[in-house]
């Protein structure tokens, strides 16, 4: 159903202070990035200015990026991998078979959520130093897979509860086990759902500060520790924190339009009819 | 009855702390040390030279980093828990706490020319008469202000209060965005520091000799007035500063003065974030009563269950010693700031070009005032910053607020 | 219902993992709040029983953070869940240029939120700040965003707002991508209006989506705690402390019991409205479409 010429019309100029609320402080982020501090106060602002790579190189310099890009994105790829197997199988089978007390211990997926982290920590600390994982990325992947968890569980459950089950049952009825079943015609069907998982939990992993702060120590540390250990004693370093976060957004952005495809509508027709 | 549930209690901790304990055994090599950082600009001063003190004595050392914000928690709870740093980096007030956990170093720091500390810089590692850590990074509350204003108007940086208030009257001009001086009014800790220096001027105590809240006295009352005459002169949006926001209004040109941490003072002269670099002079804070600007000590400790002791108090020599101090003050960064607790270094007439306030940093250090020395001391600081916040957000009147902090150091001590 | 056997072994690899890994921390932290323990004082550790509790509704500094932490998620969710929302609807209109738009709009989340909330306090600055700056030359003064009490709590709802729209916006269009376009198509035919469509054919079908956004958004604004700090630190006095800044303030002082009971009052009383919402708008409809 197409809207209106002017329907288009309205959206697109509704588009331009969205857009630009959203933007803004990216930019200001980004321009920061290429600025010294004194221009960042500059007043007029500068919009418009010679940009310096001081920033970046001083970054790139003084902290191993490297090494904490790597483990951030291994931890973030474990994350993503392991909320979307475990919510996938978890989501479906809530979605499909119900107990007598599924709502009950759905809600207690749920309340694992609800706890202030901090509360968490440091029994997280003892029990990750018991096992041997201080310090280690398989430590935080754990941590943060049940972080992302509960709500990729959740998010499935609508998702899979939407796909029409008359398709499954002819598909079981032609021979499929219910893992292909799963596989073949459920996640293609439930698949925005799954991209929003996906995304979820690696920006849950991604961002993540204060365990990646306690848990780790100098073999697993992630990007946002170093990022906050840029907000010194004396003040925060504006120019180098806005370049480590804008090294820090580059991943995200990839790995959404990577996944972006997926997210659409098609997707959901083509299934059912083909 | 009582005990019995006590001494099991007691018995879990310690099964799970061994227990958690046992994890050590990675980090107990020999000639390796963890050194726990503040991570930032003074990581980058460390990092530079280390190579030298590995080259030098073979020990190898895996510095881990935390944010200013963190770095207590995170060494309250491995010191705990059986931890794993060898070393640490420690801010005054966080010894008396810790030293639970810490070796002492008495017999250890006879064998150092410890002539060549300044005096109060040595005391900020000690606590109860048992030395359990070593100076690094000596800080201390300075007055910084702007010398090609002052003297334009003919007039010479304040010496008392009184000269203060009125210097800084002189400066104020709101309709130039023209303040007379640049402190804090949040409830940042800084604003309750201000204020306890103010009323430390004026002879007021935060804690008496019996161990109970004394800073609702007339002292205490008039340094809390002054106090608060000041922020007549702050910049408007005083109430919501922060430590680098003090900075930044000398920075931008807009504060004729600023009482801040001598470390503060470096960036104010770094040329890519300040406006008025080489404009400035410093002096000591301004006196009443008596002068007592505050000192903030970072100090290298070792842990008590460190594997390691010997490499260990070879690092806290070194870091604390001359020639790392040298290349500290050196450090072409224009944040960094670990000043030298050596007089010999501080004295150097080479300082004063890479640290313009070395003069005014070295004279307050030699009169500086400590706070309590207590463990509980992180407690009545936290009480004393909530309710000097509330004060000057006018949740609180001065009264009120004395009397409310008195009575939380007495809650927190027990009196 | 074939289905109904099934799905009994998918759920419990997620299960066993989520309850092992999660409901230990849970129960040490139960455990912990039952004793008097400082951190420092490693020796003088007493059981207190319900001690830690039974003092919180009697200390003002508890009970006005959490009218506070009531104000801001109630304020934040409600804007982002009608803005996430709108903008859902906007883009799952059929419209070429709204598909390479999608991912700027998603920007915020990919930002640190430490980095985001200094970034914002640099703009909020009064003074020196862009925002002000701009608001001046308009003749709008320039407001105190963070020193002022009332407006402190805005400023911080605010930026939570800028970050979390774009989950909201993310989480109820991905819901209305699998909806069926001829429902919609059939409602045009008929001559529903715009409002009638969306009142009848896609809330109901989307309830579960809102209702799940706004319960781990209000979740987690609930628990938020590096915007607040950042911007404020809980000031100007306690006009911004949440539950969370006191939490955080007391384990960072080492008082162990006093701080987990903190930390699971305020689970209790998130699964209490949690469980409050579910009902009121699950109920109805029991298990999705099962």
């Amino acid at each position: 159903m197409r809207p209106t010429r002017l329907g288009a019309a309205l959206t697109a100029i509704a588009l331009v202070p969205i857009l630009a609320w959203t933007l803004f402080p990216i930019y200001w982020i980004t321009a920061a990035s290429f600025k010294t501090e004194l221009a960042l106060y500059a007043r007029p602002p500068q919009w418009i200015f010679s940009p310096i790579l001081d920033n970046y190189a001083r970054v790139l310099t003084t902290i191993p990026f490297v090494q904490y890009l790597r483990n951030s994105l291994l931890v973030a790829a474990g994350t993503t991998l392991g909320s979307l197997v475990l919510g996938t199988l978890a989501g479906y089978g809530f979605a499909r078979y119900s107990f007598r007390l599924s709502g009950a211990v759905r809600f207690l997926v749920l309340v694992m959520r609800m706890a202030p982290r901090i509360v968490l920590v440091i029994p997280y600390y003892l029990m990750m130093q018991r096992l041997g994982l201080l310090d280690t990325r398989t430590g935080l992947l754990v941590a943060y897979v049940s972080f992302a968890l509960p709500f990729s569980i959740w998010l499935l459950i609508g998702f899979f509860a939407d796909v029409p089950i008359d398709v499954e049952e002819a598909a079981m009825i032609d021979g499929c086990s219910p893992l292909a079943v799963l596989w073949r015609i459920a996640i293609p069907i439930a698949a925005p759902g799954l991209v929003v998982a996906a995304i979820f939990a690696f920006l849950v992993s991604w961002n993540e500060f204060l365990f990646a702060l306690i848990l780790s120590g100098v073999e697993a540390k992630t990007l946002p520790v170093v990022i906050a250990g840029l907000n010194t004693d004396a003040g925060p370093l504006y120019g180098e924190m806005s370049a480590a976060a804008v090294m820090v957004m580059l991943p995200n952005i990839v790995m959404t339009l990577a996944l972006q495809r997926y997210l659409v509508r098609g997707l959901a027709l083509g299934a059912v009819k083909g | 009855m009582r005990k019995a549930r006590r001494g099991v209690t007691v018995v879990l901790i310690l099964a799970i702390a061994l227990a958690a304990g046992g994890g050590r055994a990675a980090w107990a090599q020999s000639k390796s040390l963890t050194f726990s950082m503040l991570a930032g600009y003074k990581e980058d001063v460390l990092r530079a030279s280390l190579p030298d003190f590995e080259k030098k004595t073979g020990i190898k050392v895996v510095v881990d980093a935390a944010p200013f914000a963190d770095l207590y928690k995170k060494q309250l709870l491995s010191l705990s828990t059986g931890g794993r740093y060898d070393v640490l980096f420690m801010d005054e007030p966080w010894v008396p706490p810790l030293s639970e956990f810490l070796l002492p170093l008495n017999e250890r720091v006879k064998a150092l020319d410890v002539a060549d500390f300044v005096p109060t810089t040595l005391q900020a590692g000690a606590f109860q008469g048992t030395q359990y850590a070593l100076p690094v990074d000596p800080n201390v509350q300075i007055l910084a202000y702007r010398k090609d204003l002052f003297e334009q108007k003919g007039l010479k940086p304040p010496a008392t209060w009184d000269d203060l208030l009125a210097a800084a009257r002189a400066f104020h001009d709101p309709a130039k965005e023209k303040y007379g001086i640049a402190i804090t009014a949040s409830s940042d800790i800084q604003t309750a520091l201000y204020m306890l220096l103010a009323q430390w001027s004026q002879g007021a105590e935060l804690i008496d000799g019996s161990g109970r809240g004394a800073l609702n006295s007339a002292a205490g009352k008039k340094g809390g007035e002054i106090f608060l005459e000041l922020l007549k002169f702050a910049p408007p949006n005083a109430r919501g500063y922060t430590f680098a926001d003090v900075n930044k209004a000398i920075q931008l040109g807009q504060a004729a003065m600023a009482i801040q941490w001598a470390s503060g003072a470096r960036p104010m002269e770094d040329k890519t974030k300040s406006a008025v670099a080489g404009k400035l002079g410093y002096a000591r804070v301004p006196k009443a009563v008596r002068q007592t600007p505050m000192r903030g000590v970072w100090t290298i400790a070792i842990a008590k269950n460190s594997a390691n002791q010997d490499a260990a108090w070879q690092f806290a020599t070194w870091i604390s010693g001359r020639d790392f101090g040298q290349a500290a003050i050196k450090y072409p960064s224009a944040t960094s700031a670990i000043h030298s607790p050596r007089v010999s270094v501080l004295k150097d007439p080479g300082t004063r070009a890479f640290l313009p306030y070395a003069d005014a940093l070295f004279d307050s250090l030699q009169i500086a005032k400590e706070r309590p020395r207590l463990r509980e001391y992180a407690d009545i600081q936290e009480n004393l910053r909530v309710t000097a916040g509330k004060l000057t957000a006018g949740e609180l009147t001065l009264d009120a607020a004395l009397k409310e902090i008195d009575a939380g150091t007495n809650r927190i001590l027990g009196k | 219902m074939a289905a109904r056997g099934r799905g009994r072994w998918f759920l419990l690899p997620g299960l066993l993992f989520l309850f092992a890994v999660d409901l230990i921390p849970l129960a040490y932290a139960a455990w912990a709040s039952f004793y008097d323990w400082w951190l420092i004082r490693p020796r003088d550790i007493r059981f207190v029983g319900l001690a830690n509790y039974l003092q919180l509704p009697g200390d003002p500094e508890f009970t006005r953070a959490v009218v506070v932490t009531a104000l801001f998620t109630a304020g934040a969710v409600l804007v982002e869940f009608v803005a996430g929302l709108g903008l859902a609807l906007l883009f799952a209109q059929r419209l070429p240029f709204l598909r390479p738009i999608r991912v700027l709009l998603l920007l915020p989340l990919f930002v640190v939120p430490v980095v985001g909330a200094t970034m914002w306090r640099v703009i909020f600055h009064p003074e020196v700040g862009v925002l002000n700056y701009y608001l001046s030359l308009l003749g709008l003064g320039r407001p105190p965003w963070l020193s002022d009490p009332t407006l402190a709590l805005v400023s911080i709802a605010l930026v939570d707002a800028w970050r979390s729209i774009p989950f909201m916006f993310l989480v109820m269009y991905a819901g209305l991508e699998v909806l069926p376009a001829e429902l919609f198509e059939a409602a045009a035919v008929d001559g529903a209006s715009a409002w009638q469509r969306f009142r009848h054919v896609t809330a109901p079908l989307l309830a579960y989506v809102m209702l799940l956004a706004v319960l781990i958004r209000g979740m987690d604004a609930f628990r938020e705690f590096d915007i607040i700090f950042v911007l404020t630190g809980g000031g100007p006095g306690t006009a911004t402390q949440t539950i969370q800044i006191l939490n955080y303030r007391a384990f960072g002082l080492g008082h162990m019991g006093q701080a987990n009971a903190i930390g699971l009052v305020t689970l209790a009383l998130v699964a209490v409205v949690c469980w409050v919402l579910i009902r009121a708008i699950l109920r109805p409809r029991a298990v999705p479409a099962a």
